[in-house]
């Protein structure tokens, strides 16, 4: 049992959670996540780190304006 | 692949056959509604339109109301005006187009009641001629199609947008037309517009619409940024706009744009093109419906009301949360794509199904409800 998310891009860094089930941590494809992350919202893929690109569909969609932890969640709290 | 469509004399494709009361100033609007209500069946197209506006707006606004009244969905129009020198103006317009029209103006009557009277009498003589009409087989290459997001979440972009593309591809291929707009949709997605243009020259003319929404945006301040995302993108996980325009910009399949549209202008001949408009629905439609759309493909994530009374709206979604909350506003469910239960051209067979059902007749919720408005942008103060 796991969440459906998808990488849109391979030089993706973050992933769309592409169901409701919040309470799961663990995506589909074996990566662990925080819970209580929304469908449609995303998840960091991989370390990011404060002023890096954040990469979705193989362009960078804003900047991470605070560390990210792999596996949690990227909103407006950390990316701009 | 055909439908079932009105042949207008031009030549141009009808998929309803409306008996429309156009109120040309606001002035009419209230009286023109009430001769709609009285008739029963006649489709009121009313809206802001004021007077006193400068030229270049008071000219878009001319241009969008006359191409209104020549919409191929209409079957006959009722051009209501206030003043007896607007209505010479309208009648001598009206008669090179070979539209069905009456013309009449509140200032050549006495009293609301008379007015609404002899509107409901112009009315009526336009039904009975309406009632020879019939539908005929027609090429669905014939169909211009206008494409438009709202409430865009994840799923337009995984689901809908991708769904609309695949057709996209399909409908152009085949000699047909779509139109896509909402210029600032697009900033971020200039690379893809680069690459999908048939030559630079068409490339450069949307690039710089974009710079100029761009500009006008950053003018603005800050402030743009609570208005696009909006609030309902922001709650549904689009977190900036250069994500959500990458998501919309999957509505355009793997076809190039032959052309850059302003806001109403008809397209010169078949095939994808952009249409600059403002970003918010009810007015992006109205310019796309002007320019010829005789129906609208709208992307939906999270729920989006918008619609067009003039020409029927597909609403397309792939949220399933939405799907369950909405059904009364949905027409094509494409959920199933998330789950890999459906490929991306099956989704798109189930829309073009709903497309080719529409034209021919079937009403879709959003006709059902009588839902939309007529919004022409301004971008001077009025007098």
């Amino acid at each position: 049992m796991g969440r459906i998310t998808l990488t849109v891009h391979h030089n993706d860094n973050v992933a769309t959670l592409l169901d409701s089930r919040s309470d799961l941590t663990e995506t589909l494809t074996g990566l662990t996540i925080a819970s209580d992350i929304a469908f449609g919202h995303k998840v960091a893929i991989q370390h990011i780190r404060k002023g890096e690109a954040i990469i979705k569909y193989g362009v960078a969609i804003g900047t991470a304006t605070a560390d990210i932890e792999c596996g949690t969640h990227v909103h407006v709290h950390n990316c701009q | 692949m055909t439908f079932q469509g009105y042949l207008r004399p031009n030549g141009q494709a009808g998929v309803r056959n409306h008996l429309g009361v156009l109120s040309t100033v606001a002035l009419a609007n209230r009286i023109a509604a009430l001769a709609a209500t009285a008739h029963g069946k006649a489709l009121l197209i009313a809206g802001d339109f004021p007077r006193g506006l400068q030229t270049p707006d008071a000219l878009l606004q001319d241009q969008v109301l006359l191409q209104l009244a020549c919409h191929p969905n209409l079957g006959g129009v009722l051009v209501l005006c206030h003043d007896r020198r607007s209505a010479q103006r309208w009648q001598s317009l009206m008669s090179e187009t070979g539209q069905r029209f009456h013309v009449m103006a509140v200032m050549d009557c006495k009293g609301v009641k008379d007015t609404v009277s002899q509107a409901q009498n112009h009315l009526e003589q336009l039904s009975a001629e309406l009632q020879s009409d019939q539908r005929e087989t027609i090429p669905a290459g014939r169909l211009s199609l206008a494409l438009e997001c709202g409430g865009s979440d994840a799923s337009s972009a995984v689901c809908s947008n991708p769904a609309i593309g695949r057709l996209v591809d399909r409908h152009v291929a085949n000699g047909g037309t779509v139109v896509v707009s909402e210029t600032a949709e697009f900033i971020g997605a200039e690379e893809i517009v680069v690459q999908q243009s048939v030559n630079d020259t068409v490339a450069a003319q949307i690039i710089a619409k974009i710079r100029q929404t761009e500009q006008r945006m950053a003018a603005d301040g800050d402030h743009y940024r609570g208005v696009n995302p909006t609030a309902e993108n922001l709650e549904a996980g689009l977190t900036t706009l250069i994500e959500k325009s990458m998501g919309a910009v999957c509505k355009i399949g793997s076809t190039k744009f032959s052309g850059c549209l302003e806001f109403g202008q008809e397209p010169p001949g078949p095939g994808l093109y952009f249409m600059d408009t403002p970003f918010f629905s009810p007015c992006s439609i109205t310019g796309m419906v002007a320019s010829g759309a005789q129906l609208t493909l709208f992307s939906m994530g999270v729920f989006n009301p918008s619609g067009n009374p003039l020409a029927p709206t597909i609403k397309v979604c792939g949220n399933p949360q939405t799907i369950q909350d909405w059904p009364d506003g949905i027409d094509v469910d494409l959920s199933p794509l998330i789950k890999g239960d459906l490929s991306l051209d099956q989704a798109a067979d189930r829309v073009v199904s709903r497309m080719i059902e529409t034209a021919s007749g079937d009403f879709t919720l959003t006709e059902q409800w009588g839902e939309g408005q007529f919004i022409i942008p301004r971008m001077l103060p009025c007098f």
